[in-house]
Parts: C-alpha cells; structure tokens; sequence
C-alpha cells in the first residue's frame, strides 16, 4: 500500500523521502531515505545554499559532480568533476588554481635552522651551499617545477628533483645562504 | 626541535637532517622516513653541531 502523504507545500513518498515545494508543484528541498538533503541545482545568480537578505551569494551546482561559489550573482569558485578547484581571485575568471605543495624557508649558515614550511619534514645539510629538501608527503611525479631562491647575490639551482625530495645548491656549493626559500608547484 | 639527525654521506663527510617543527613527526620518525636506507645515523643535540662551518665539507661521521 502506497503510503505517499500530500501536504499542502510537500509531500512524503513511499521511499520515505519528504519534498517541500515551493509552490506545490516544483520541489524546493528534499530530505532523502539516506537522510541526505537535495537541493536544486541553482544558478550563480540565485545559488540554492545562500543566507537571508544576500540571496545572490552562495552554493550552486552547475553541473553533475560539481560544486559552485557565487557572489553578488557572479560565479567565483568551483571544485569541477575532476576535483580541480577553480577561483577568480583577481585572475579575470574562475580558472583552475594550481597549487604550492611544499614550501620552507631556511638559514643556510652557522646553525643551519628551518625558519618555516609547509608539506617538509626535514632538510639536508649536505656541505657548503648543498641542501636537500625532503617531503612530508611525496609528491605525485617528479615533473613539478621547483623555484628557488637566495639572498646571495649568486645562482641558485635545484639539480635533483625527486618524488620525495629536491636538492638545492647556492653558488656552485661553495657558499652558504643565509636565506633560502624553496617552493614546489604541481 | 633542537636536535639533529647526522649519517655519514658516500664521500666520507656526514650530511645533517635539520627537522622540520611544523611536519608533525617525531625526530625518531623523521630519521626512519629521511635518513637513506641502510645508512647508519646519530640523534645529537644542536648544540653538537659546529656552527662555524669554514672547515664544512671537510667535517667527518664519528
């Protein structure tokens, strides 16, 4: 026996979903049998997750598998069906960002000593000028790019690139730097 | 951290694992994952490293 029930602005179905409509007839939100809450798609214009007397900035969903960002009516972010994440942040669109995935700053002289980092769990004193930087996480491939830089008024190179690690060199290893700053992009 | 991790390096020098405060690990943790495999290595406190390094590349594993 079918046990749908109609309210006057919703209604429960046989699957034990409630739908609460607008007005009566289009679904506005549905509370699921999994206990999920659906909600239309939206539109950056009126984004379907928004918050009382700013209705035009929110979440939206502008395709399958996709999650929206909007403000003032205008899209601004995006996690796309890859998992890429998109913004606009002064870019002139929403563009898939490409992120940092390890970063430090050291002192490269007397102590040598990690002023910070990110995604690093140690570095390598290897001799003069010589550092190793070694990854909390590796990284997916070796074919990041990897830029440096160093308060010498010297070159910088990073000449090994691994998964789990780069090498940097200050000055053809015969000088240490006071300042050097790694940071990898992938 | 005011440790340090050394492991004498294929050359004959030692190589010196500075720890990372922010990574989360330990430095017992930090000398299984960086060290290279098979290399014997020392935990030594900061204070045991040189901090004058004019005779750097010349400094040995003991």
């Amino acid at each position: 026996m079918a046990t749908q029930v109609t309210l006057n602005s919703g209604s429960v179905d046989s699957a034990g979903s409630l739908a609460l409509k607008t007005n009566g007839t289009t679904t506005a939100v549905t509370i699921n049998a999994s206990q999920g809450v659906e909600f239309n798609a939206g539109t950056a214009a009126l984004p379907v997750i928004t918050t009382t007397g700013d209705t035009n900035t929110g979440i939206f969903f502008s395709a399958a598998d996709t999650i929206d960002f909007a403000e003032g009516g205008v899209a601004t972010g995006q996690f796309d069906s890859s998992g890429n994440f998109k913004f606009n942040s002064g870019f002139g669109s929403v563009a898939t960002a490409y992120g940092c995935r390890a970063w430090v700053n050291f002192n490269g002289t007397g102590t040598v000593a990690i002023r910070a980092s990110g995604n690093v769990s140690s570095i390598t004193d290897n001799g003069v000028g010589n550092y190793s930087v070694i990854f909390s996480n590796s990284i997916t491939d070796a074919n990041f790019s990897a830029v440096a830089s160093s308060s010498l008024d010297k070159v910088i190179r990073v000449d090994i690139y691994s998964t789990g690690a780069v090498r940097v060199v200050t000055d053809a290893a015969t000088t240490d730097a006071s300042i050097v700053s790694v940071a990898i992009f992938r | 951290m005011n440790q340090r991790i050394i492991y004498p390096t294929d050359d004959g020098g030692v190589a010196v694992i500075i720890p990372a405060a922010e990574c989360g690990l330990t430095i017992e943790e930090i000398a299984a994952k960086d060290v290279p495999a098979g290399k014997p290595y020392k935990i030594v406190d900061v204070t045991d490293i040189p901090s004058d390094r004019t005779f750097r590349n010349a400094w040995e594993y003991t």
